[in-house]
């Protein structure tokens, strides 16, 4: 610990902390633009720069190391002075029209920092040279008048995504941002997660649906839990009026840090669906508004001694306490009782959980020190993103990447190997892996040939896995539904054998906990005559839709039309994953809260509420301790 | 004592900082017992009076010869000269039209525009005035007092006015300070 | 006596900069008088480049008077280009904010603009012919129309958040819903501002009983004239088709706004900013048109709310029921329409879908160009927009109220000066009548040039050679 002084206070501070955190300790805060808690420091708008007895020259306080017994003074003539007229160089260097501008009033942090120092007009005037706007990207436009060099962008797409898709281009007053080489954003490497826009301090990037929609005065803030997929990430959904005007990643969130992907970010904002606001009950033929209780007595009537002929389905995008009350209905009365996801994303992880009688995988953060990554049964770049966020941002630190896919897979171009098995043969592949590795002498021709993957690649792979100290397996299952089953077992059967870390990803956010549930069977609606489909808010595809053209009775719980909807007999209209509450169990076995962002139309209910009043008019007998029935069976991750 | 004289005028602007003005309501009838409003944009006095006045006031930054003529002039005759909201004080909106070359800008409304005639020209009389480089008004005459705002709340330009009447250079920080 | 040029610069009480010039011939009489229009600032070529969605934000600075008619023009042409439609209650919420708008536009203009000279009299002291003159001379009065226009301005700040250049329009509907204390405390002005109406009503019919010989020969002659009606031809100033009706009232064309380029043309004359439009099938200048609330009254056939109709019929059957032509009751007619907006503030008020959060449709589907048509204070305001896949402006074109009544104020400042200025002595008073020709109008000229100008006032008389005889300074 070292003692330094800072505005006259005496502080220790832990030795490698930068003035402006000290100063921060202190409760002092140093005018900042280009710092960012989450970023490395940068040092590149000298806006915090301060006094430093001994020092001939102001020094940037986000980049330097305190030392023991120096004086700080960070609020004097000669700082102020120099903040003044670094904002003044700002303004210049490029064409600020304040006026206009999305974030103005409040949301800018270069207008800010000008009001902050007392800045009633420009010491030097631009230059009027025009900057392009770049309007390329679906979600995004990139204000080039607006940017301040400042790198946050470029720093989080490589620091936190690890896309590195951003970067910058030529030098002096002709630095620019680019992508990738210089090409239009919409047509470069960009995922659109929008992390870039979540950081940039002004209007440079700005996101298309949100833009005017409220500053941070007008809307409300509301920290909740995406549903887009199993890993669960902390959001702030922003709302006005009661709608829904922005999602951000909630910086404080324990999985994710901050850091959210296109799917949670800007999905939801193009969701466009018409909303059924009021019970339906077909009546000669056609769907006629009814009443809460008529609606759900003629539900429980036809539900009535239909053991064995009736089968009810479930939405993972629906939270545990209306799973766990599904659960209690249907259990044993319905022939064919199961989730949506039909259990593919999740049956061989729960199945060896039983095997072997206990959790067995990692938790996310064990990648932080991972020096090899080997990811197997699943494009995570698709439907996981945010995972292979966490696995693509340690590369730089010398991580290593493996991917085993047999087709094109999103982390090819990040990975020091892609193996590319034919179809069917991954399982085979990991097997002589584990084989290698245990033997040093195994013979690699057989499986080439099997596989259809060049020798010298396996031997790459073998002796990058053997070169690594900590290791880490990522699988799937999607990848394996057309029978390369055991696939999982194969990958445990390696991270064993070499001590890596297992993580499953599973499928979507209550993935696992259907799961848990046992509802993890294909769905099979032969000689059912009841059907109870409680979708949610989930648009179900063309496939889902064909299962269920034939069911003489079908109830469909449902936020949205859809041709399920139009086909039912009753439907029953219930919130949206930003209207409802519960509790989400992630992949990682994290049980979360998710809040409502949203206050629902009258008619409306909750999935839960629905299910509840369905047990109730059934006579069906509940409650409500579903984390007992939760860890029941055992679990692939310890559930906490 | 004598009342201060104020004079305003507007040059490349929207003439929104005059209605901020106006956006007093009541307060305008105690504005005109602490001030001697003389030629504004809204009275009949078309320039300020050749002895000087107190207070001038320019809305609008300089996009044309004719402003900086008004610039000049109100500079010469008002003792403390403010700028009043962003086109004043940075350039503004207007000043945007700096991206293109003023040929460009004349040819697009008056030759190229899909409701004009054919062969239509762009207005070249010599009673008309010629467009310039959009500047804010302190990169043509010196200003004493800025104002930015776009426009400014009426709150802040009572503020500004009442504090000149009684002899102060007005102080802008924290909520009488904003640039949108 | 050799030929003389007088020039009038700035025209004061207008908004935005005019200049004019008169020319006498040598017996000393007008020969003719122009109105140059010397504000330039190129709008329709600095916004190419920006988003379409941006637009509403950037174009309202065109004009610190009516930036919501041109914030709401732009996001009409905003939903034309997306394709997309606002849900009714963002349509309501916009038309609410215009309504607003109008009453505070014509209200300060018909107290406080154009008012004075009627007011305290067209030969009355410089000084004080104006709003400061009204305090002193009338300081009840003056407080009822500064009240008028502040409860304008407040329903626009009410309902969007600020009271000039307001964040509230977006492609598709608005940001901003109404609550019900908001709508109760409009709703509560409501009454007061209305009689303030009917008393400038009132002020003005007494004045119009007395000035008769003047409103007959102050610049009254024929033209076209052009506004949005409803579908059986009702006053309308937010939805509805552009409707040309002939000198006599016959309609020549009814016409949704995307067609405007069927109908209108623009012609450029050297010596002015302002471009003249006119009805393209009559040529110019048989083709102008007047806009505005004396051309919106004559395009209309009735009013459709009870207070401003019984008002209007009154009106119209000034002349035998044919359309009304004297420039001097474009200060009647505004009046009239000032009472209709505060009407149609409480009708939708009374909406029930006023309350709603249902203000923003989503989704898109991308045109490549689109046309917003709203009726401004001062006339029909057309904003055309051409954009790229990216939803970047490429090119648009703008014709501004103002611009359409063009011609007319030209003819109206040269058929004053002719009519008023006869002998060789020229008063003060004579060329305040010609600055009321312009004045009358309300022109918003920084609109309608979208541009710059400006103007100081003097007199010069020159002879033929251009030497100068003589100056005359007004208080310069």
């Amino acid at each position: 610990m070292l003692n330094i002084t800072i505005d006259g206070k005496q502080i220790e501070i832990a030795e490698g902390t930068t003035v402006l955190i000290a100063a921060r300790a202190a409760g002092i805060e140093i005018p900042t633009l280009c710092d960012h808690p989450q970023l490395t420091p940068y040092g590149g708008c000298r806006l915090c720069l301060v006094e430093v007895d001994g020092m001939r020259t102001l020094q940037p306080s986000c980049t330097l190391p305190v030392m023991d017994n120096m004086v700080v003074r960070t609020d004097t003539e000669k700082t102020r002075d120099a903040r003044k007229f670094i904002l003044n160089m700002l303004f210049s260097e490029r064409n600020h029209f304040c006026p206009y501008c999305q974030v103005s009033g409040g949301d800018c942090e270069l207008q800010n920092a000008a009001y902050h120092e007392g800045m009633t007009h420009w010491l030097l005037q631009p230059n009027w040279k025009p900057y392009p706007v770049d309007a390329s990207h679906p979600y995004l436009i990139l204000e080039h008048n607006r940017c301040i060099l400042c790198r946050r962008c470029v720093r989080a797409c490589g620091e936190l995504v690890g896309n590195f898709t951003l970067g910058f281009e030529d030098r002096g007053a002709n630095s620019t941002l680019v992508a990738d080489l210089g090409i239009p954003l919409g047509e470069s490497s960009c995922i659109g997660c929008g992390t870039c826009v979540q950081v940039c301090p002004t209007g440079a990037l700005i996101e298309r649906w949100s833009a005017y929609q409220g500053r941070e005065t007008e809307v409300e803030h509301h920290k909740t839990i995406c549903v887009g997929c199993s890993l669960g990430c902390g959001i702030d959904v922003l709302t006005r009026d009661n709608r829904l005007t922005r999602i951000e990643g909630d910086w404080d969130a324990p999985v994710n840090s901050g850091v959210i992907c296109e799917v949670g970010r800007f999905h939801p904002m193009g969701e466009d669906r018409e909303r059924i606001l009021t019970p339906l009950v077909r009546k000669n033929g056609s769907l006629k508004a009814a009443t809460w209780d008529e609606a759900l007595t003629i539900v429980a009537e036809q539900f009535k001694g239909k053991k064995g002929k009736a089968s009810g389905f479930i939405s993972t995008r629906l939270p545990i306490e209306a799973l766990d009350i599904f659960h209690q209905i249907f259990k044993g009365l319905g022939a064919n009782v199961t989730s949506l996801e039909e259990g593919m994303a999740t049956k061989s992880s729960s199945q060896l959980a039983e095997e072997i009688k206990s959790p067995y995988e990692a938790r996310m953060d064990s990648l932080t020190k991972a020096d090899c990554v080997f990811v197997l049964g699943e494009d995570i770049t698709k439907d996981h993103q945010v995972i292979s966020f966490f696995v693509k941002r340690i590369i730089p630190n010398g991580c290593k990447v493996i991917t085993l896919d047999s087709a094109a897979n999103g982390l090819d171009n990040f990975a020091a190997i892609s193996l590319k098995a034919k179809e069917g043969t991954e399982t085979e592949v990991v097997n002589t892996l584990t084989t290698a590795l245990k033997t040093d002498k195994a013979d690699l021709s057989d499986i080439s040939k099997l596989a259809c993957i060049n020798t010298d690649m396996l031997k790459t792979a073998i002796q990058i896995l053997k070169s690594s100290k900590k290791i880490m397996v990522i699988c799937g299952q999607t990848k394996v539904k057309k029978g390369s089953s055991g696939l999982l077992k194969a990958a445990y059967g390696m991270a064993k054998q070499i001590g890596a870390a297992l993580i499953d990803v599973k499928g979507g956010a209550n993935s696992l906990a259907a799961s848990q549930y046992h509802l993890d069977e294909p769905i099979n609606v032969e000689g059912t005559e009841f059907c109870f489909l409680a979708l949610g808010d989930e648009r179900p595809s063309q496939q889902l839709i064909k299962k269920f053209e034939k069911v003489t009775f079908l109830v469909v719980q449902s936020s949205y039309v859809s041709p399920l909807t139009a086909n039912a007999q009753v439907v029953l209209p219930v919130q949206t994953w930003l209207e409802q509450e519960g509790t989400y169990l992630n992949s990682e076995g994290r049980l979360q809260k998710a809040t409502s962002a949203l206050q629902s139309a009258d008619g409306v209910r909750s999935s839960l509420d629905v299910l509840t009043g369905l047990a109730e008019k059934s006579g069906i007998k509940i409650n409500t301790n579903w984390k007992t029935r939760l860890t029941e069976r055992v679990s692939p991750v310890t559930i906490e | 004592m004598t009342k201060p004289k104020v004079s305003s005028d507007w040059l490349a602007g929207c003439a929104g900082c005059h209605m901020s003005l106006l956006d007093i309501d009541e307060r305008i009838v105690k504005l005109v017992e602490l001030v001697d409003l003389r030629s504004t944009p809204i009275t009949d006095l078309k320039h300020p009076d050749e002895g000087g006045v107190d207070v001038g006031i320019l809305e609008g930054g300089i996009n044309n010869t004719t402003n900086e003529e008004v610039a000049k002039m109100m500079r010469k005759r008002c003792k403390i000269l403010v700028s009043l909201g962003d086109c004043a004080v940075f350039g503004g909106v207007p000043a945007m039209r700096n991206f293109f070359t003023i040929e460009e800008s004349l040819r697009r409304a008056y030759v190229e525009a899909e409701s004009n005639e054919p062969n239509s020209k762009i207005p070249t009389d010599p009673e008309l005035c010629k467009p310039t480089l959009v500047r804010a008004v302190h990169e043509v005459v010196p200003v004493d007092v800025f104002v930015p705002g776009c426009p400014p709340d009426a709150d802040i330009i009572f503020y500004v006015l009442s504090e000149l009447a009684q002899g102060r250079i007005p102080d802008l920080k924290k909520d009488k300070l904003m640039w949108n | 006596m050799a030929t003389q040029k007088i020039t009038i610069e700035p025209v004061t009480r207008i908004e935005g900069h005019a200049k004019i010039t008169i020319n006498l011939n040598e017996a000393g009489r007008v020969d003719h008088a122009y109105l140059h229009i010397n504000e330039f600032r190129g709008f329709e070529k600095f916004c190419e480049g920006r988003m379409v969605f941006e637009m509403p934000y950037i174009t309202p600075r065109i004009c610190g008077i009516c930036p919501v008619s041109h914030h709401l023009a732009s996001a009409k042409a905003g939903d034309a280009v997306l394709g997309v439609t606002p849900p009714r209650p963002a349509s309501l919420l916009r038309e609410l904010l215009h309504m607003g708008q109008i009453v505070q536009s014509h209200g300060m203009h018909f107290f406080e603009l154009g008012g004075p000279d009627l007011l305290l009299g067209f030969d009355a002291d410089p000084a004080i012919r104006n709003v400061v003159g009204l305090i002193q001379a009338n300081p009840e009065l003056t407080l009822k129309a500064v009240t008028l226009r502040k409860w304008g301005q407040e329903i626009i700040h009410i309902v969007s958040g600020r009271r000039i250049h307001p964040t509230f329009a977006v492609p598709g509907g608005v940001n901003k819903a109404l609550c019900k204390e908001d709508r109760d405390l409009i709703l509560s002005g409501l009454d007061t501002n209305i009689q303030t109406i009917k008393t400038g009503i009132d002020i003005f019919r007494s004045w119009a009983v007395t000035n008769k010989a003047d409103i007959d020969k102050f610049a009254v002659f024929p033209t076209g004239y052009m506004g949005l009606v409803t579908p059986d031809n009702g006053l309308e100033l937010y939805n509805g088709n552009i409707r040309m009706v002939d000198s006599s009232g016959k309609q020549l064309e009814c016409f949704p706004a995307k067609d405007y380029l069927t109908y209108i043309s623009e012609h450029v004359e050297n010596w002015s900013y302002l471009k003249f439009p006119y009805y393209k099938k009559m040529g110019y200048p048989a083709g102008v048109y007047r806009v505005g609330p004396l051309g919106r009254l004559n395009t209309a056939e009735k009013i459709d709310t009870p207070l401003a109709d019984e008002e209007y019929k009154r009106y119209r059957s000034m002349y035998g029921g044919k359309p009304i032509e004297n420039t001097l009751h474009y200060h009647y007619a505004r009046l009239i329409e000032t009472l209709f907006a505060a009407e149609r503030v409480h009708m939708l008020l009374d909406d029930p879908d006023i309350l709603s959060t249902d203000i923003l449709n989503t989704h898109q589907n991308p045109q490549p160009e689109g046309v917003g048509v709203i009726e401004a204070p001062r006339g029909t305001l057309i904003h055309h927009y051409w954009a790229n896949e990216n939803g970047q402006i490429t090119k648009l074109n703008l014709i501004v109220s103002t611009g359409h009544n063009n011609w007319a104020m030209c003819n109206a400042v040269d058929s004053v000066a002719k009519t008023y200025i006869t002998g060789p002595e020229i008063t003060e008073g004579q060329l305040n009548r010609v600055e009321a020709a312009v004045r009358a109008h309300d022109p918003c000229l920084s609109c309608s040039t979208h541009a710059i100008g400006q103007m100081p006032m003097v007199v010069d008389v020159m002879d033929a050679k251009g030497n100068l005889i003589k100056e005359i300074r007004r208080n310069a």
